[in-house]
């Protein structure tokens, strides 16, 4: 025998073929000495005697005589009884790997169904097991939890899964009566994603409404957008879900006269109010490129020069900016004095009635500031401003006029001096940065109306914004006209959100979808 | 070999060429197209219970259902391109919750598990073709038997004579012959083991006389040949325990993944 070739052993019969395809093995086979029987299907020796005695009756004869069915007939021959005389020691037969393999796949059946009957029948567990991530924190919160008891929902995953409580049976049952069902392919291959479910009234036990953002939106589904199960923060909206809309042309055909928009970079029209030429309607004048590039404006008290900030404040939130006002962003130089002898006296602001009645108290206005700076003959003071004034302005009448009306930038109007009298400013007269008309009750001064948000519903946050300069965006040294709406063009926002400038730029950056948010309430 | 080559060509190419049009599909339609999980779902359970049934195909030889060794090539193309359905299926995205984490796991088991197989039925046969010799894996263990019975007659039969050898056979060869040795040093092609043996019972035979030395010499022949056993049943043992993981997680796998599209369809947004 070749030692590298251990099948040519003469000791052992080819023929004697081990069938590995059977479950079991005649435990002697290894002794190279397998019965002839072998096991049975179940693993039962078969082994009995060496043969099976054949009967054989000769005509005349009533018994018979057993004979050995052995090729060579062995000596002893079968018992009286017909049993063969030599019987076999029985062995315990060997299961095959084949076997071990069914064993090991029963076992690994079994294993599976237990540790999903046991995940999924015993309720503590059923949620963690099936939850397919953490949920957001608001739908994981103990004050969830008891708003959804208040509104009759379920504990739970049941608060917005109708087989949320539900055992291995109830899943199976709740599956099979989904819409689409299982088999339905047609159905998954055809159902609108964001059709509304079964799910949305849970979600509407609690949120009130949808409030979409255009009333003839289409009605989606809330899970279209709102995606659980992604973490603590739910996922925002991706611009493939206001594509649903946004890029359909005939849905958006159906509800307005808004072009396709499949995303802000590619195809996201230029804003309304430079593509539509709005204006400001304000009638309050003001010229942003004098007040910033001219040397005829003041320095600001210590020296400053006025830049956007000094007008332009963020508000507690740092999102946008506090209204310009009239005493903290103007009077610094506006200080509205209207004699340029007494700077120390100024008009009031903000009142047509209040500077008329100062206008007419002015004997006793002097008599206030002579009294104040402590002026020896109160009454020779008062008389003497009077007088400087009636010379300037002729009489009170014309004073008055002046105050109103006058726009005039050249003249002694123009001789007044700041608040802090370090530098000059011009007060010509209200009119000069009012609209102001003469009214059968006297002047009426135009409310100037500063609009605050020119996209009310664009989300933006300055604050998010300080690394960038003002005039990068507004570009406010050109505008001489209240009307210029001085915000900046797509382009402009295009050169950080897009992907060249690498910065968000998904329609949630600036568009709310809920317009209001849905609020949230107990029933 | 020029046969193998030219399947193998095919394969890969066909699953090249699928894998790339699976990609190209998923671009196209995984934003777009409603209920795109569901559908890659089934896909992935489709190809799933092909691979699966090739198990059972294997049970049935009588069936015209095609040979095995065309079975056996769809189940290894069909197999890496499920990988990649798998992939398709969870969006390149690693999988979240205890569920699906399990699922995944068995998965990713019985994907490692069959190109392991892959690998062992390409290694193995031609480390045993290499090394010479055709035993099938169930004749082994009477061929062992016989060995261990020629050893034993040699060294404590009525014709032995040596103390020597006989102490040397029972110290030493008895426990080499009563069962299978070494499985681990024939898996990694060493010798040692069975080289340290024999260099034992050479330095026996230097100094044996001469009745002696033709027993030992026997001996040698017969660890040589036992060693042969070993390394057959090493090798073709471990052709056959891969599918001890293979096909056990299989089914494992496929249980968890019809819980996984009930509790899917229970929990989706069209639930009653």
């Amino acid at each position: 025998m070749n030692p590298a070739n251990p099948g040519d052993n003469p000791a052992f019969e080819p023929g004697n073929y081990a069938r590995p395809n059977q479950n079991w093995t005649c435990g002697r086979a290894t002794e190279g000495q397998p019965c002839r029987a072998g096991p049975d299907a179940k693993g039962r020796c078969g082994a009995k005697a060496e043969c099976r005695p054949r009967l054989e009756i000769k005509p005349g004869q009533t018994k018979g005589r057993w004979h050995c069915t052995r090729p060579e007939a062995c000596e002893s021959g079968p018992l009286p009884d017909g049993r063969c005389s030599r019987p076999v020691a029985r062995c315990s037969p060997v299961p095959t790997l084949r076997l071990w393999r069914a064993r090991a796949s029963l076992a690994a059946v079994a294993a599976a169904c237990a540790a999903l009957l046991i995940c999924l029948g015993v309720p503590p567990w059923r949620g963690r097991f099936i939850s397919p991530g953490q949920l957001s924190q608001p739908h994981s919160s103990a004050a969830f939890a008891a708003l959804a008891s208040t509104n009759h929902l379920g504990g739970g995953c049941a608060a917005c899964h109708v087989a949320g409580n539900s055992g291995p049976r109830g899943l199976m049952a709740r599956a099979a009566r989904a819409r689409p069902g299982m088999g339905d392919f047609h159905g998954l291959l055809t159902a609108s994603a964001a059709a509304p479910t079964r799910m949305d009234a849970a979600c509407l036990e609690c949120h009130a409404g949808k409030n979409f953002h255009h009333p003839a939106a289409p009605a989606i589904s809330c899970v279209f957008c709102h995606k659980e199960h992604h973490g603590a923060a739910m996922a925002a909206a991706t611009d493939a879900q206001c594509d649903f809309c946004h890029g359909n042309a005939a849905t958006m055909s159906a509800v307005s006269a808004m072009p396709r928009i499949h995303h802000f970079a590619t195809d996201h029209p230029e804003f309304r109010f430079i593509a539509e030429k709005w204006r400001d309607p304000d009638t309050l004048q003001f010229n942003h490129q004098l007040h910033l590039t001219s040397d005829s404006i003041p320095k600001l008290p210590g020296g400053r020069k006025l830049d956007c900030a000094f007008c332009h404040q963020p508000d507690a939130s740092g999102a946008f900016m506090r209204p310009v006002n009239f005493e903290r962003n103007c009077r610094v130089c506006h200080s509205l004095q209207f004699d340029p002898q007494t700077p120390e006296l100024a008009l009031p602001h903000g009142s047509v009635r209040f500077v008329t009645a100062f206008l007419h108290s002015l004997p006793a206005q002097y008599a206030r500031l002579a009294k104040r700076e402590g002026a020896a003959d109160s009454d020779a003071f008062v008389q003497h401003k009077l007088a400087a004034l009636r010379s300037q302005f002729g009489s009170g009448a014309e004073l008055e006029r002046r105050v109103f009306f006058s726009t005039a930038t050249v003249g002694p109007e123009e001789q007044i001096g700041t608040l802090s009298g370090a530098t000059r400013a011009v007060f010509p007269g209200c009119a000069y940065c009012h609209e102001v008309k003469a009214g059968p009750e006297g002047p009426e001064v135009t409310k100037p109306l500063m609009r605050e948000r020119w996209l009310p519903d664009a989300k933006f946050s300055h604050a998010s914004h300080a690394g960038i300069a003002c005039a990068r965006c507004h570009d406010a040294v050109e505008s001489r006209d209240t009307a210029d709406i001085i915000l900046p063009p797509r382009e402009t926002c295009l050169e950080c959100h897009s992907p060249r400038g690498g910065v968000a730029h998904s329609c949630v950056e600036c568009h709310n979808y809920h317009n209001p948010a849905p609020t949230v309430a107990a029933r | 070999m020029r046969r193998f080559r030219r399947q193998h060509l095919l394969g890969t190419t066909a699953l090249i060429v699928a894998a790339i049009a699976a990609l190209l599909l998923h671009r196209a339609f995984h934003r777009t197209l409603p209920d795109y999980a569901f559908v890659t779902g089934w896909i992935l359970f489709a190809a799933m219970l092909v691979l699966a049934v090739y198990n059972a195909r294997k049970k049935l030889p009588f069936l015209p259902l095609g040979n095995s060794e065309s079975w056996l090539q769809i189940h290894i193309y069909l197999g890496f391109f499920t990988v990649l359905l798998f992939f398709i299926h969870l969006n390149f995205r690693l999988p979240r919750g205890w569920l699906d984490i399990s699922l995944a796991s068995l998965f990713a088991l019985v994907a490692a598990s069959g190109v392991a197989g892959l690998f062992l039925s390409r290694i193995l046969p031609r480390r045993l073709s290499t090394r010479g010799g055709e035993v099938i894996h169930e004749q082994i263990a009477p061929l062992r038997h016989v060995l261990k019975t020629e050893s034993e007659m040699i060294a404590l039969g009525p014709a032995a004579s040596s103390p020597a050898v006989a102490e040397f056979y029972t110290r030493r060869l008895a426990p080499f012959f009563a069962g299978p040795k070494n499985a681990w040093a024939h898996l990694f092609e060493s010798r040692r083991p069975v080289h340290s043996l024999l260099a034992e019972l050479e330095d026996l035979r230097r100094t044996g006389s001469e009745a002696e030395r033709g027993a030992l010499e026997k001996l040698a022949d017969l660890v040589r040949r036992k060693d042969g056993l070993d390394y057959h049943r090493a090798l073709q043992l471990t052709l056959k325990l891969w599918l001890f993981i293979h096909v056990p997680l299989t089914y494992a796998l496929l249980i968890f993944t019809l819980a996984h599209i009930a509790i899917v369809f229970a929990f989706s947004g069209g639930a009653q």
